[in-house]
């Protein structure tokens, strides 16, 4: 073996390596380069898109939050002739630092008042000894001595005041608290009688919440915010109940989904919507719970709609009637798709599960 | 069977210093024969098969110039790239085989070797197509490129052991068959 090996002249390999090969390979390492170059200019000009996607979108997300608040508080000045410097450093600063915060302000302030009804609000305010800033939640009211301070409602007979800069005055039930920068002061709180607190406000705020966010596909957020908000929160109309139904379906919820399509199914028959409605409704019963029975229903009023998930129901109701353990009718409506749709395209599932092969 | 030491991979040329930028155009213009001649021994194969591996090791050459420290170290630096690259298109090969979709045999370019030989080189080839690439690999290195074993170790990217393990197996087959011949 070794005289063999020693004799096979493997020093004589040569793939005669020449200037036209090298040529050839030259360019197309160089041609390689070009798409290189071209691939990261793409992916430069996708990636800048997305940044300036993103920064615009986190700009508008934060400028949202701020115009909110700053439309509810017209910035005034003390004196009408002051000059413009004077009257930007007047600027009352509102922050809503919660999706239930719930803020009004109070007319006979001039700006220069809210109340806190819900949730929690950041004030920046410059000091006015002629027109005080305050902010009322409940039976508390805070005023400012010139400062930066966030009201919070910690429970629902509880009230969070935490100053960062300057001081306020906290009068809640009979006292009076002076409380300073770094300091937080936490009272009990009770609704005042007087002025009409809309509970129902807050509701609104989160109920419109989840809708956003189930239409931007972020599904389990939005039944976060669908549940907090309560049943009300969905409005009686296809569009709202087909949404809701995708948010608790989406997020993996799928018994959650049934009452909104039921009440599509039952309560919209005639909106168009509704074979789309009472399909999904039988997927969500026979593949995602497991009721073949319910599901059955579902399908064959899917059926009864007509359209074109006719065709597609009736299958699936024949795989829901098989599964049910209801050989009859699994294969009654198999033969009756096979004389609907001769050559449907669920022709072979149909037969299998109507016992047909 | 005794290795050739003349075919060393990282013997340095004496016309070089080291140190200094390492310019593409010059390290194709001093390598491109010696990466093509590596390819071709360790593959087997002629004109396409080197020519794409040429292409993939420059390639690499050209976006990693400034890792490279002298055009000495760039010899080694391409030995190892190519015998990576091979590799790939190695396993590549085998992989079409599988499938019927490569040919058994390759055309081994030996321009100076005569009838005998070119037998012999195209029977060695075909047994290499059998064994695992990696086994193929070190043994190719080993015995057709004469680099010692803790050399082979490091192209292959291996312990020395393994390196061994690896050679041992590929000539215990190249034995037996040449053994029955």
């Amino acid at each position: 073996m070794s005289h063999q090996l020693d004799e096979a002249g493997f020093d004589k390999i040569d793939p005669l390596w020449g200037p036209e090969r090298e040529r050839a390979v030259r360019a197309a390492i160089a041609q390689r380069a070009i798409r290189r170059q071209g691939t990261v200019r793409t992916a430069a000009a996708v990636t800048a898109t997305a940044l300036i996607a993103v920064g615009g979108f986190a700009l508008w997300s934060h400028r949202a939050g701020t115009v909110v608040a700053d439309s509810l508080v017209p910035a005034t000045s003390p004196s009408q002739g002051a000059p413009a410097a004077e009257m930007a450093s007047e600027t009352v600063s509102v922050t809503k630092l919660s999706l239930d915060t719930v803020l009004a302000p109070l007319p006979e302030h001039g700006g220069r008042g809210f109340v806190l009804r819900a949730g929690a609000a950041r004030f920046s305010v410059p000091h006015d000894e002629e027109r005080p800033f305050v902010v009322t939640a409940g039976d508390v009211t805070i005023e400012d001595l010139g400062t930066t301070f966030t009201v919070r409602f910690a429970a629902v007979d509880r009230l969070n005041v935490a100053v960062e800069e300057g001081r306020v005055r906290v009068h809640a039930g009979e006292t009076d608290t002076e409380v300073a920068a770094g300091a937080t002061l936490e009272v009990p709180v009770a609704p005042v009688a007087g002025p009409p607190v809309k509970p129902q406000r807050a509701a609104r705020a989160v109920a419109g919440s989840w809708r956003p966010l189930a239409e931007r596909g972020q599904y389990e957020e939005a039944r976060t915010a669908l549940r907090k908000a309560g049943p009300s929160a969905v409005r009686n109309d296809t569009a709202d109940l087909l949404l809701a139904a995708d948010a608790a379906r989406l997020s993996g919820h799928p018994a959650e989904a049934v009452p909104y399509l039921e009440k599509v199914v039952h309560g919209h028959g005639h909106d168009p919507r509704a074979g789309l409605a009472a399909f999904t409704l039988g997927r969500v019963l026979l593949d995602e719970l497991g009721r073949p029975t319910e599901a059955i229903e579902a399908f064959a009023l899917a059926r009864s709609f007509g359209g074109p998930l006719a065709e597609d129901a009736l299958a699936r109701e024949v795989e829901a009637a098989s599964r049910a353990g209801d050989v009859t009718r699994s294969r009654e409506l198999a033969l009756l798709y096979r004389r609907l749709y001769a050559n449907g395209r669920r022709a072979k599932a149909v037969s299998r599960f109507g016992g047909l092969d | 069977m005794s290795s050739k030491p003349f075919l060393r991979i990282t013997e340095p040329l004496p016309d070089l210093v080291p140190g200094g930028p390492v310019d593409f155009d010059e390290l194709f213009a001093r390598y491109g024969r010696y990466v093509a001649r590596l390819a071709a021994r360790l593959l087997g194969a002629g004109d396409r098969e080197v020519d794409d591996v040429v292409q993939d090791v420059f390639w690499l050459a050209s976006r990693r110039l400034p890792t490279i420290a002298d055009m000495i170290q760039a010899r080694g630096w391409l030995a190892t790239v190519t015998t990576r690259a091979v590799a790939r298109r190695l396993r590549r090969r085998r992989f079409r085989r599988l499938f019927h979709a490569g040919p058994l045999v390759h055309e081994v370019p030996a321009p100076g070797a005569t009838a005998e030989q070119r037998a012999l080189l195209a029977r060695i080839y075909e047994v290499l197509e059998t064994l695992p690439t990696d086994q193929r690999l070190a043994w190719s290195l080993r015995y057709i490129e004469g680099e010692p074993l803790d050399q082979v170790a490091a192209l292959c990217r291996c312990s020395l052991a393994t390196a061994k393990r690896r050679v041992t197996a590929a000539k215990n087959v190249i034995d037996e068959v040449f053994g029955d011949e």
